[in-house]
């Protein structure tokens, strides 16, 4: 018995031996966190690790998904503490900059030309949406935008056309009720607050216009101009206008879920949705969906063709043990073959543009996506991503007031620039 | 009494008490832990300002945050909410509860297990699983809510029953109630169990039936049960948080805004989190004057 309990303890010894040898001395575990519920991202992760072997067979990467609202949460305690993630998921724009400013984000652009280093994969342009004041802090692997997406057999059946402006879609939205005014022509989900603010996002741009929106935004603007322009009036009046005539009741109380529903049920046919809404439809059964953009907004600044879009990507956090083998996987997540696999996969519109024509069997709203990208002029980010964190919750509960009709479209302009210049006065 | 009496006794006496004190380590250590620490912290970090993505650059404001607080509209709100809650839940779901329970008790002869239990149920399932049940309920455009009101032709809110800022906060406090009203009921109906069948028959030669009886015997007999009831109430309604958060996330507007949603808006969304610490100091006091308070009234019950 004795002789039996000794060779099992001298098992476990080289057992635990072994181990130390062959993992201690070179491994280098890189966590990885992302947001989770993604088709595909399964297979797009096993791929990402053999990709980053064939580099560096001794990189481990260790894959954490994230729910959307806690990740928000959690990202931002875990960067300050000593365990968090090596690599991590972020949207580009005010919360991917707040991080580098607050020093929490690695400057990547010593890695860009390293060998696989994201330099060899991604445009300038690309490259330059995870910038801050220079330097490259993220890898905009990928990106989303918003379009109108529409029955094109309802349309055909009751001859109604595209609309190509703002008062356009206001006709359409009363055409759709004069047929039926049980139809909801644009169904509107704002229990969250933000789907409202791409909407505002988008008028903001097509009638008061990036050029004037500028210095507001980045609270740069002298005091007594800041967000003064009686142009931000007029867009939260078009909001007024389309809640009058194109949503459903109680839209501050129905989900944006059950609104995507209610398209892909073709109970409404119209929505107005983002580029992950496609495979959405499609996965609910509706696939003959057409898309159009936003309206220009006649007697606004731009000319329609300036288009909503916010780049995502990765992060290296600033704390990481192995800064080069986090930019590694950080680069190596745009490189050809997982940039592929990930418009693939889980339906990404990469930043790796150039091997969308290699895509097999893409479904005809990537296609579209794709092509209507190239096609625009420049972009716009959400406002929620965009604006300082207190303008930007200004402008959620704004939109909240001004559906409701508790506040008019000026009240919830003044309220906006009361907090704005006291964002500014504490910066 | 002998000596070595005295000394057995005394002995016994010190080992109780490092018995209790070694009893006693681990709670202490939980508590120091999670509660104290962090407690001793938040009023610490109430006196800075930094953000989630600067915890190592604190900016000593002193008492700015607690002023802040004083005139942030949003933050009475809150308050104002809480109270609300409070005092509505009470009674939701201790009033409710009672009848419940004094029907369960003396009221139905037959199916007692099977109301008890089915009442019960709400409490079994977790807090955000209920409020997305009431959402799909509440909503506006296919909830069951609205169909039965339209079925029978009553008026339903334009802005739905959870975008109205008139009337969200009470939507909430129906829901908290739904779920919560079982176990105040099977916790007064404990103590109803408690009274003896004799009072209420001496009750009866005297001449006290019926809501008499309930009002002059019942009632005064499980005060104690009942404070505890409302103890417990207090306590949920000031921590409120998942309920808000599920279903309104304290809007719209902020109308539906509650101490524990506000405090995490501020730290997670506007990244405040020296102001957020500021506005948990002051929840903090006021559930400490509020269990003071029950604590009193319990020891004179």
């Amino acid at each position: 018995m004795k002789y039996y309990f000794s060779r099992i303890w001298a098992g476990i010894l080289i057992t635990l031996l072994s181990f130390s040898f062959t993992s201690s001395s070179y491994a280098i575990d890189i966590k990885l966190w992302d947001l989770s519920a993604r088709q595909g991202q399964d297979e797009f992760y096993e791929l990402l690790k053999k990709e980053v072997k064939k580099y560096n067979p001794d990189i481990n990467v260790i894959v954490t998904e994230w729910e959307n609202e806690a990740y928000k949460t959690q990202i931002q305690l875990a960067l300050n503490g000593d365990d968090g993630p090596d690599v991590f998921f972020n949207w580009f724009g005010e919360d991917s900059a707040r991080l580098a400013r607050a020093g929490l984000a690695l400057d990547l652009t010593p890695y860009a030309d390293m060998e696989g280093g994201y330099g060899n994969f991604i445009s300038k342009g690309w490259q330059d949406a995870g910038a801050v004041d220079g330097k490259i802090y993220g890898v905009a692997n990928k990106a989303v935008s918003k379009y109108f997406y529409y029955d094109p057999a309802f349309f055909d059946q009751h001859n109604l056309s595209v609309p190509t402006t703002f008062g356009e879609l206001i006709d359409t939205c009363k055409s759709i009720k004069a047929i039926d005014s049980s139809i909801v022509p644009w169904p509107m989900g704002n229990s969250e607050r933000w789907k409202l603010n791409h909407v505002i996002t988008m008028l903001n741009q097509r009638v008061v216009g990036a050029e004037n929106t500028k210095a507001d935004y980045a609270l740069t603007a002298p005091d007594d101009e800041l967000f003064t322009n009686p142009k931000y009036v007029e867009a939260w009046e078009k909001v007024v206008e389309l809640n009058e005539n194109c949503f459903n009741d109680a839209p501050n109380a129905t989900n944006p879920e059950l609104t995507r529903s209610m398209f892909a049920a073709q109970i409404s046919p119209m929505m107005y949705c983002g580029t992950w809404c496609g495979g959405i439809f499609a996965s609910e059964g509706f696939t003959d969906f057409k898309m159009f953009r936003f309206p220009r907004v006649e007697g606004g600044a731009d000319d329609g063709t300036v288009g909503f879009l916010v780049a995502e990507g990765m992060q290296v956090s600033a704390k990481t043990k192995h800064p080069e083998a986090a930019a590694l996987v950080a680069s190596i997540n745009v490189s050809d073959i997982m940039a592929l696999a990930d418009a693939e996969l889980r339906g990404s519109l990469i930043s790796n543009a150039a091997l969308i024509d290699q895509m097999e069997d893409a479904p005809h709203w990537f296609t579209f996506y794709v092509n209507d990208i190239a096609d625009k002029s420049a972009h716009v980010n959400v406002l929620d991503v965009l604006l300082e964190a207190n303008v930007s919750n200004a402008y959620l509960d704004m939109g909240t007031e001004v559906l409701n009709g508790t506040k008019s479209p000026q009240e919830a302009m003044d309220f906006i620039r009361k907090v704005a210049l006291e964002a500014k006065a504490a910066m | 009494m002998n000596k070595t009496q005295i000394n057995s006794i005394g002995f016994s006496l010190s080992s109780d008490r490092v018995s209790v004190i070694i009893l006693l380590i681990p709670a202490l250590i939980f508590c120091t832990v999670f509660i104290f620490i962090p407690a001793f912290w938040a009023i610490v970090g109430s006196f800075y300002s930094y953000g989630m993505t600067s915890l190592n650059d604190w900016k000593w404001v002193g008492f700015d945050n607690y002023i802040k607080a004083s005139q942030d509209e949003f933050f009475w709100i809150a308050l104002k909410n809480n109270f609300i809650i409070v005092f509505a839940s009470i009674v939701l779901q201790v009033g409710v509860g009672t009848i419940l329970a004094a029907i369960l008790d003396r009221g139905i002869k037959y199916g007692k297990v099977i109301f008890r239990t089915i009442i019960f149920t709400p409490m079994v399932i977790s807090s955000v699983a209920v409020s997305i049940i009431w959402l799909l309920i509440y909503d506006p455009n296919f909830g069951i809510l609205n169909n039965i009101l339209k079925a029978i032709g009553l008026p339903t809110p334009t802005m739905g029953w959870l975008g109205d800022p008139d009337i969200s906060i009470w939507m909430i406090m129906i829901v908290a109630g739904w779920q919560n009203t079982g176990f105040m009921m099977v916790l007064i109906l404990a103590g109803l169990q408690g009274v003896s069948k004799e009072v209420y028959d001496a009750a009866e030669i005297d001449g006290a039936t019926g809501v008499k009886a309930f009002w002059y015997i019942t009632l005064p007999m499980i005060r104690n049960i009942l404070i505890v009831a409302i103890l417990i109430t207090t306590i949920g309604a000031f921590k409120v948080f998942e309920f808000v958060y599920v279903l309104t996330q304290g809007g719209p507007s902020n109308a539906t805004q509650v101490l524990g949603t506000y405090i995490y808006l501020q730290a997670f969304n506007l990244l405040h989190m020296g102001y957020a610490n500021a506005l948990s100091v002051i929840l903090l006091i006021i559930a400490l004057i509020l269990g003071w308070f029950q604590l009193k009234a319990s020891r004179r019950a």
